[in-house]
């Protein structure tokens, strides 16, 4: 009866729930979508995944020694690296990349000679890509380092990691995507439909875009299928909410119809512009992995639904109305930004509130007495 | 619209809302957890009597209000049942002693939540009474002057004195007797329930009586289907005018707002008593006690107790006299398990107190022992929010604990209070479903009192 511990209650917790598990679950959906990145872009994708969770957990760990000046193991077990967030943002990373690249003016990359399946032609294939190893490193280490361990680490940064480490870049570098998905189906190469040929949809283009078939600038983004999986599980883990990938998807989808019927006319390429809008480009995967962010995105279901068309109205303003063929990302960070505040007007109202206005009046008439008695 | 109305309703019950005017279906609030029920080790254990200790500490604080005031003096011989302090004020309550014997000291003691003048009185095991005067046939007036002058507080936790509850200002129309018992591990309301089937239904209907009410409604959750049963079945015979309803066994199901809301639909307006929504609730040991007050005129000297958890060799429900400590409670169930016990707490896991000796006594409103080992209990440290919500998604009165918690941290009482720290229950659900761990209950309350102090409102 010695060693009794005192403490505020509830002395009881749910154990099956804790941050680690969380990250865990999100893992889990993460190599989902992982196996079919491998599938499509073969090697280079697996690569890519070890190098960016690699740097992202080393720099981590890197600030949490710095930052606590214990340079031994007690500050490696001090440190927040077990929680595996750093794991996630790796992962989220390395899917956000393509599998391989040049990047202008380094080409460090390692050729072999060989011909294209398709035309015959003599192509250089990339064997190792050290110019997508370079990026990764720096990605990773801006995202942990200046986004999220700069403003507090887990929880308290501003943006998701991920997505600000993508757009910082896809500034810098230019990247110039190399990316060749060339399974079963047609190949088709280059950058996403957005870019090239939003309008010549047919049901082929569909199928091979449902199931990830396509050339794109992310790995991660391609297969519908994985991606539906994933988000299937993290919802059934309640690790997110079902509703708010489903909020931006629709959104997004409306938002499209709205903007495209406006600026381009004719129905049949409206609706067909509508699908490849949501099945293409970043869409899905950033608002299962990346809009769902805890730290970044609102806690309340209103707010929740303010986030979401938010993300889905920044989405297709970018894509329809600008050069830039992708706004997912930019959409998510625009809104990471506005958490805070949309935090501060939207909060539940306590269970047996009473309207202000009542409050008020009693209030109002209170003062009015008080008042009448000083004069 | 009536469509619209039903559509709506449908809507409601699927996003958890209370189930209207469905007899098969259980009546619930929204939100809430569901913390493992861990009644079985007590559950089946019918009541037994636990013999009066040689020596009890009899606390003069054992309910809301200020401590009554004692009327004895050391050296005095007094008997089981007799008055030892007095109620100081409105909001108090008498105490009596639980044996016969003599005042051997009066003297500040160690109490589950701080300190209280407590009575020492010496067993002198002749075990004697002082007479009782039932009353036969009372009057709503004579119930509440009885139960006055038995002592009888709400026998949940809060220890409001029960007289002063049944006499509210708003005008009242619903009676109910609280018998969710939502807290894992408690059993001791469960087993009144089975044990003391008569008694506590015909309490019950001297309460309702005594607020001038004429229908009593007992609302269970659904894990205890069993005693609802009995319930019933005696209900039957006897003609009373009770009912009961089930409710959803989800925590905090018995928070007197969730249970009011389930039951009858109403919201208590922040701030109110649920008598000025026309309600009034009782706790199930209340009831017994006020049974045993008016028919056979014995004041409140002893409880029905629940002794459980992985620490404890024979998990047990007992009537335990008021002022036995917990060695001698832990004693007479078969001592400490083989299992290391890391946590002993004062109530319930959710709600209770921890404490660090087994020298306190019980009180008026001590309805569990619990002897928790380390598997049961947490005994880990805090990690960094991540923000994730689930605190506010299980928050039973839709607050927002993470930011009370965070702005609480950071000494802003202002904002603490504009995320709702003042309408907090103190259940626990937030920090039972947080991931990171939180005492974020800790902070709330922390948040509570400095608003207090400071009166921010």
């Amino acid at each position: 009866m010695n060693n009794l511990t005192v403490s505020a209650s509830p002395h009881i917790t749910n154990k099956s729930n804790s941050t680690r598990n969380i990250m865990l679950d999100v893992i889990i959906a993460l190599l989902i979508v992982l196996l079919a990145a491998v599938f499509y872009f073969g090697y280079h994708v697996i690569i890519n995944a070890a190098v960016c969770v690699g740097a992202c957990v080393g720099s981590e760990l890197l600030f949490c020694l710095i930052a606590r000046k214990k340079f031994d193991k007690e500050g490696v077990k001090q440190s927040s690296i077990f929680d595996l967030s750093a794991v996630v943002t790796g992962l989220i990373l390395a899917l956000n990349l393509p599998s391989k690249t040049i990047v202008k003016g380094w080409d460090l990359n390692i050729y072999q000679k060989g011909y294209d399946a398709l035309s015959t032609r003599a192509v250089d294939h990339i064997i190792f890509s050290f110019d997508t190893v370079i990026i990764c490193i720096i990605g990773s280490i801006f995202a942990i380092m200046i986004v999220k361990m700069l403003f507090g680490g887990i929880g308290k940064n501003f943006a998701n990691p991920a997505v600000t480490a993508r757009i910082f870049l896809m500034l810098s570098f230019g990247l110039s995507v190399v990316n060749t998905a060339g399974v079963g189906l047609a190949a088709s190469t280059g950058a996403t439909w957005l870019a090239s040929d939003k309008s010549t949809g047919n049901q082929s283009m569909f199928l091979n875009y449902f199931l990830g078939n396509r050339g794109t600038a992310a790995v991660g983004e391609t297969c519908m299928i994985a991606l539906i999986l994933s988000y299937v599980y993290l919802s059934a883990r309640k690790v997110i909410d079902f509703r708010l990938p489903l909020i931006i998807i629709g959104s997004a989808a409306v938002f499209s119809l709205l903007f495209e019927g406006f600026y381009k006319g004719s129905a049949a390429k409206i609706f067909n512009n509508m699908f490849a809008n949501i099945l293409s480009g970043g869409l899905v995967f950033g608002s299962v992995f990346m809009a769902t962010d805890y730290s970044t995105s609102p806690n309340t279901f209103v707010g929740q639904v303010v986030f979401g068309v938010g993300i889905g109205l920044f989405t297709m303003l970018i894509r329809v109305f600008t050069g830039m063929p992708e706004g997912m990302s930019f959409a998510i960070l625009l809104m990471n930004v506005a958490t805070p505040l949309i935090d501060k007007y939207i909060f539940p109202k306590p269970f047996g509130y009473v309207k202000p206005e009542k409050r008020k009046k009693a209030k109002d008439g209170k003062q009015d007495g008080k008042a009448e008695v000083k004069a | 619209m009536i469509k619209y109305y039903t559509a709506l309703l449908r809507v409601n019950q699927l996003f958890g809302g209370r189930v209207l005017s469905d007899k098969d279906k259980s009546a619930t609030f929204r939100a809430g957890v569901h913390p493992p029920q861990s009644k079985s080790p007590s559950k089946s254990e019918q009541i037994r009597v636990m013999p009066a200790p040689e020596t009890v500490y009899i606390s003069l604080s054992q309910h809301l209000g200020k401590p009554a005031v004692e009327c004895v003096a050391v050296g005095e011989t007094v008997k089981a049942g007799q008055k030892i302090a007095s109620a100081d004020g409105f909001i108090s309550a008498d105490v009596f002693s639980s044996v016969s014997g003599k005042v051997t000291a009066i003297a500040e003691r160690e109490t589950a939540t701080g300190y209280a003048k407590h009575i020492v009185i010496e067993n002198d095991g002749l075990n004697e009474c002082v007479e009782f005067t039932p009353l036969t046939d009372p009057t709503p007036s004579e119930i509440k002057d009885r139960l006055r002058e038995s002592g009888i507080v709400g026998m949940g936790g809060a220890g409001f004195p029960t007289a002063v509850k049944l006499s509210p200002q708003d005008k009242v129309d619903t009676f109910i007797i609280n018998a969710a018992e939502c807290e894992p591990y408690i059993t001791c309301d469960y087993r009144i329930m089975l044990d003391y089937t008569e008694q506590f239904v015909r309490g019950a209907v001297l309460l309702a009586k005594a607020a001038g009410l004429n229908e009593v409604i007992i609302a269970a959750e659904d894990n205890k289907t069993d005693a609802l049963e009995k319930v019933d079945a005696f209900i039957a015979n006897s003609s009373l005018p009770v009912r009961t309803v089930k409710l959803k066994a989800k925590y905090p199901q018995g928070a007197e707002k969730q249970l009011i809301y389930a039951v009858t639909g109403r919201k208590v307006p922040v701030g109110k008593l649920p008598s000025s929504v026309g309600v009034l609730v009782d706790n199930v040991h209340t009831a017994l006690s006020a049974y045993l007050a008016v028919t056979k005129g014995q004041p409140l000297y002893k409880r029905i107790m629940t002794v459980s958890g992985g620490g404890i060799k024979n998990p047990a429900n007992i009537w335990v006299s008021g002022g036995t400590t917990y060695n001698k409670i832990i004693e007479f169930c078969g001592g400490l398990s083989e299992k290391e016990t890391v946590k002993m707490i004062s109530g319930g896991p959710m709600m209770g107190f921890a404490v660090d000796s087994d020298e306190i006594s019980t009180t008026k409103t001590s309805s569990c022992l619990l002897l928790l080992t380390k598997d049961e209990a947490f005994t880990g440290s805090p990690q960094p929010c991540i923000n994730c919500g689930k605190c506010a998604k299980a928050c039973p009165m839709r607050l927002m604990p993470m930011y009370i918690d965070k702005f609480a941290l950071a000494g802003d009482v202002k904002n603490a209070v504009k995320y709702g720290a003042l309408n907090c229950i103190e259940c626990g659900s937030c920090a039972y479903t947080c991931p990171a761990k939180r005492p974020l209950v800790q902070s709330i309350k922390r948040a509570k009192k400095r608003a207090r102090d400071l009166g921010v409102k």
